[in-house]
């Protein structure tokens, strides 16, 4: 009986134009979106691929330079773009793309690509997660929002009492019906992505597991809503008044909410601006060692536990330049400071991740956004996770200069300047984001919530069908 | 008959609750909304307060400072924090070059997430490579602000579309359009008078709520009266476009779940497609140079500079003979070269850098030919600019804080290369930023109001070509 129920099903649903058209719109709209993503991760990795070499090769032929000179000068790290970035953009629009890396202070990642756009982007892309997110469920109202109410208004229903099949196995039938199809359409979407970005050259961290599991993770959020859908067109009586429901749901969920969520978010645990941020460093910075001011307190402190240490009277004695170490000690110092501004603002951030995740009591959208964009690397997480590599780069790599400065130089010899040779010696800036078993462990609660809602959706469900 | 729909139209709204169902709905949407931009405005004053304030006080400190200097006293700062080193006025004194918000600002988020209010140029920051982005988690960036824009653009259409759907079809469906049939009115001028009735009541729901809840917040519209008239004016001109599809669709397509369907189908093509589309077209033809690149490019150039230092403040000082005529110390300063190669790094980059800005406007200027095409872009437009938030009044303020940074440092530069002191005399010749808002233009609304018109007409036609077919076919 289920089989039969869902080849009725499927027979009607390809009868009707508005599915047949709404299906084409769809298709026609992913295969725009995955072009035109393709063509533009290929363009910015090609663009990275540029100025990662050119600015490696300022580095490297720097000529002679006294090495902290060559830290001012200082060295960028550049964001790649990750393959599964081909289906979900997440948040890379608003990401900054480069960070200068450079003595004495952290720099914030710059130049998103939305501050090169005019107001229209903040309306959103064509991308293929436009297209997963917001029209697929949307087709899923579209193809079932009749699916109960339809017996009851064309009187078939009294023709199905007769027949002695169970509430479940009518709803199951019905269940499939919608399922399949969209199941057809992700699937086909998965397959060519993955057949386009396989086919790419050096797609890099490109793995076919992760593909599957953004797949995964679609599949449950379509059967979500077509529970959802499947729900209200059990519970009320006419067609209509089922697909204004349901499409009340959808706005809520995928548009109401997020913003709802986003202004309780900032309201409760703000960000500083970047103005007040770089004042609250600058004053805590001002209370440590500042590398270039020999006269300061803290300086002459650092001095006496030199010469303690090395039981020596004067800074000329010590065995290595104190200039080169008083200079890494205060870049240590700043370091930290940076290092407690930053937590403070992943401390904000998490406690706003927990508002979203709340919030996605209300909107099974929220979950499946999350997941998703961890998933391709295109979320929050992973920008911060290249913003610490990069620090961690840059505190190595002024540990890398100061210490051959130390090390090589006599104190007070500021004209001292390093081989041309040396800057080749720095090891090149490496950054990988976390695979893909990492990522589902740090979105557990993405995964519970958004299981949840599969489970309690399906139960309802069951609960709300009934041949009466 | 106008008269007798009216009472029966009220009567019927009433009786189904639905201006109930409206007023509440309203009242809650435009309260979190307006709520929720205010929030945004107190913190963005707040933020611009606290710094004026520090500026202030640094000022003060600063006259302090340089009295003591004057009169050759020991003061408590390191020697090269001394501010009768211009350099250090320049650097450490900066003056508070702020965009304040106005009484409607909260109406748009617009930019304002994603930009800084505020600026405090110093001399030795390059200018070009200034941020002028906030920080702002791109979480929130990306899912965007629950503001009045939002409900006006994307959620009234919404309402309307729940409130106009199954006008005609509801009752054909019900059977009591035969007994309309009957009465003596034309079946395109009862849909039209019906309609007509609904968008005056929301209309009027409309603008009371807002009022409401302006006042509740305790804000006077009032005050900007051409602003409140502005957004009011946008909001009703808006709201008869999507009656105007609501007419087409009526009388066009058919059964109620059809028109929802296909009225949807306008929704997603007008607010979601057509923006996302237009936006992607204007930055694929005009696309921005890669930021990565320009990077390269400044690089090169600095790196280029330095090594030539000694050659370029040479040949800055051959160009400048003033300077050595005035000049008797003849000092040099890590500064004096360092302004020298800046000023010959700025003039090199002028071009790569003018290009970002006239691939923006080459953008900006696409989407002006094409936003015709969706009345949504044209009503968020709008707002922003009303709200003083959209992408040119932030471009605006980058400009005059480029100008205003400009100014700063050629006030101080004949400081710098005559080797003059900066005194207690010379505070208050510092030059002041002021911030100059664009003026929002109200014109808008006639493209809209035009686009609305064609649809109506496009509705009245099908109607009348297919009068009998529309009473008598079943639903």
């Amino acid at each position: 009986m289920i089989l039969k129920t869902f080849i009725k099903e499927i027979k009607e649903l390809s009868r009707e134009s508005r599915v047949r058209l709404s299906l084409l719109i769809v298709l026609l709209l992913l295969g725009v979106a995955v072009f035109i993503s393709s063509r533009q991760y290929q363009q910015v990795n090609t663009q990275y691929e540029t100025a990662t070499q050119s600015e490696r090769a300022n580095w490297d032929n720097q000529g002679e330079k006294n090495p902290h000179s060559a830290a001012h000068y200082g060295t960028y790290a550049f964001k790649p773009k990750y393959p599964l970035s081909l289906l979900d953009q997440g948040v890379d629009k608003y990401t900054g793309t480069s960070v200068f890396l450079e003595a004495h202070a952290r720099n914030e990642a710059r130049f998103s690509a939305a501050a090169d756009q005019t107001g229209l982007a903040r309306f959103g892309d064509l991308t293929p997660d436009f297209i997963l997110l917001f029209l697929i469920p949307l087709l899923i109202i579209l193809l079932g929002y009749n699916s109960f109410t339809k017996e009851r208004e064309m009187g078939t229903l009294t023709l199905l009492k007769s027949q002695g099949i169970s509430g479940w196995r009518w709803m199951l039938g019905k269940w499939m019906a919608l399922f399949v199809p969209i199941f057809l359409i992700a699937f086909l979407l998965f397959l060519i992505a993955g057949f386009v970005l396989s086919g790419l050259q050096d797609f890099g961290a490109f793995s076919w597991k992760a593909l599957f599991a953004m797949f995964a993770v679609y599949i449950v959020f379509y059967a979500v809503f077509i529970n959802i859908v499947l729900i209200i067109s059990a519970s009320v009586k006419k067609s209509g008044i089922s697909l204004v429901s349901a499409l009340g749901i959808w706005i809520l969920a995928c548009l109401v909410v997020p913003k709802m969520a986003t202004n309780i978010a900032q309201a409760k645990y703000p960000y500083p601006t970047a103005q007040e941020f770089a004042a609250n460093i600058l004053a805590d910075k001002e209370k440590g060692l500042d590398g270039h001011n020999p006269w300061s307190e803290e300086s002459k402190k650092l001095e006496k536990e030199m010469l303690e240490k090395y039981e020596v009277d004067s800074i000329s004695q010590l065995p290595f330049n104190f200039d080169g170490y008083r200079m890494q000690k205060g870049e240590e110092h700043e370091a930290m400071v940076y290092f407690k501004h930053y937590n403070y603002l992943k401390e904000q951030y998490a406690k706003q991740t927990e508002v979203y995740q709340s919030m996605a009591a209300i909107s099974p959208f929220l979950p499946a956004r999350f997941l998703s964009m961890s998933i391709a690397h295109t979320d929050y997480e992973t920008h911060w996770n290249f913003n610490d590599a990069a620090e961690q780069y840059r505190i190595n790599t002024q540990k890398f200069l100061n210490d051959h400065f130390a090390e090589n130089s006599k104190f007070g010899d500021w004209s001292w300047q390093a081989d041309a040779d040396f800057w080749k010696k720095l090891p090149a800036f490496k950054y990988e984001p976390s695979n893909l078993k990492q990522t589902l462990s740090q979105n557990n609660g993405n995964i519970v919530l958004l299981g949840g809602w599969l489970v309690l959706s399906f139960g309802i469900l069951l609960f709300v069908v009934k041949i009466k | 008959m106008l008269k007798y729909n009216f009472k029966y139209e009220l009567k019927q709204l009433l009786r189904n609750r639905w201006i109930q169902l409206l007023s509440v709905l309203l009242l809650l949407l435009f309260g979190f909304a307006t709520y929720n931009g205010l929030q945004k405005i107190e913190e963005r004053e707040k933020v611009i307060t606290a710094a004026k304030e520090e500026t202030l006080r640094n000022d003060e400190s600063m006259v302090m400072l340089l009295d003591s200097l004057d009169r050759g006293m020991e003061i408590s700062v390191s020697p090269w924090r001394y501010p009768n080193n211009p350099m250090v006025v320049g650097n450490y004194y900066p003056r508070l070059a702020a965009m304040p918000s106005h009484n409607f600002t909260f109406i748009a988020t617009g930019q304002s997430d994603m930009y800084s209010h505020y600026k405090k140029p110093a001399v030795s920051r390059s200018g070009f490579m200034e941020d002028y982005t906030e920080m702002t988690s791109p979480i929130q960036l990306l899912f965007g602000s629950f503001d009045l824009a939002f409900v006006i653009v994307y959620l009234l259409p919404l309402l309307i579309i729940a409130f106009s759907y199954d006008i005609l079809s509801a009752e054909k469906e019900s059977g009591s359009l035969r007994l309309l049939a009957a009465q003596p009115i034309r079946i395109e001028n009862w849909v039209l008078q019906k309609l007509g009735l609904r968008f005056f009541w929301l209309s009027v729901l409309v603008i009371l709520a807002m009022l409401v809840i302006f006042f509740i917040f305790g804000l006077n519209p009032f005050v900007s009266i051409k602003l409140l008239l502005g957004l009011i004016g946008i909001t009703i001109v808006y709201m008869l476009f999507w009656f105007a599809v609501a007419f087409l669709v009526n009388v066009w397509v058919g059964s109620s779940a059809r028109n929802a369907v296909s009225l949807l189908g306008f929704w997603i093509f007008f607010v979601l497609l057509i923006p996302s589309v237009l936006n992607q077209l204007g930055s694929s033809l005009y696309p921005m140079p890669s930021r990565a690149l320009m990077i390269n490019q400044i690089r090169t150039l600095q790196a280029d500079a330095t090594k030539r230092q000694d050659e370029i403040l040479d040949n800055y000082l051959r160009d400048h003979p003033e300077y050595a005529i005035n000049d008797s110390t003849q000092q040099r300063t890590f500064w004096h070269s360092y302004f020298a190669s800046e000023n010959l790094v700025r003039q090199e980059l002028a071009p790569v850098l003018e290009n970002y800005d006239l691939q923006l406007e080459k953008q900006q200027e696409w989407i002006s030919y094409f936003k015709w095409i969706s009345p949504a872009i044209i009503t968020q437009e709008s707002i922003t600019k009303m709200a003083g938030t959209s992408t040119s009044d932030y471009g605006n303020f980058r400009k005059q804080v480029e100008g205003f940074s400009e100014t700063w440092r050629n006030h101080f530069v004949p400081y710098l290369y005559n080797n003059r002191n900066f005194t207690k005399a010379d505070v208050v010749k510092l030059p002041q930023f002021e911030y100059m808002a664009l003026r929002p233009k109200f014109l808008s609304a006639f493209t809209i109001l035009g686009i609305a018109v064609i649809f109506l007409a496009l509705g009245l036609f099908i109607a009348i070509k297919n009068r009998n077919h529309l009473v008598l076919s079943n639903a």
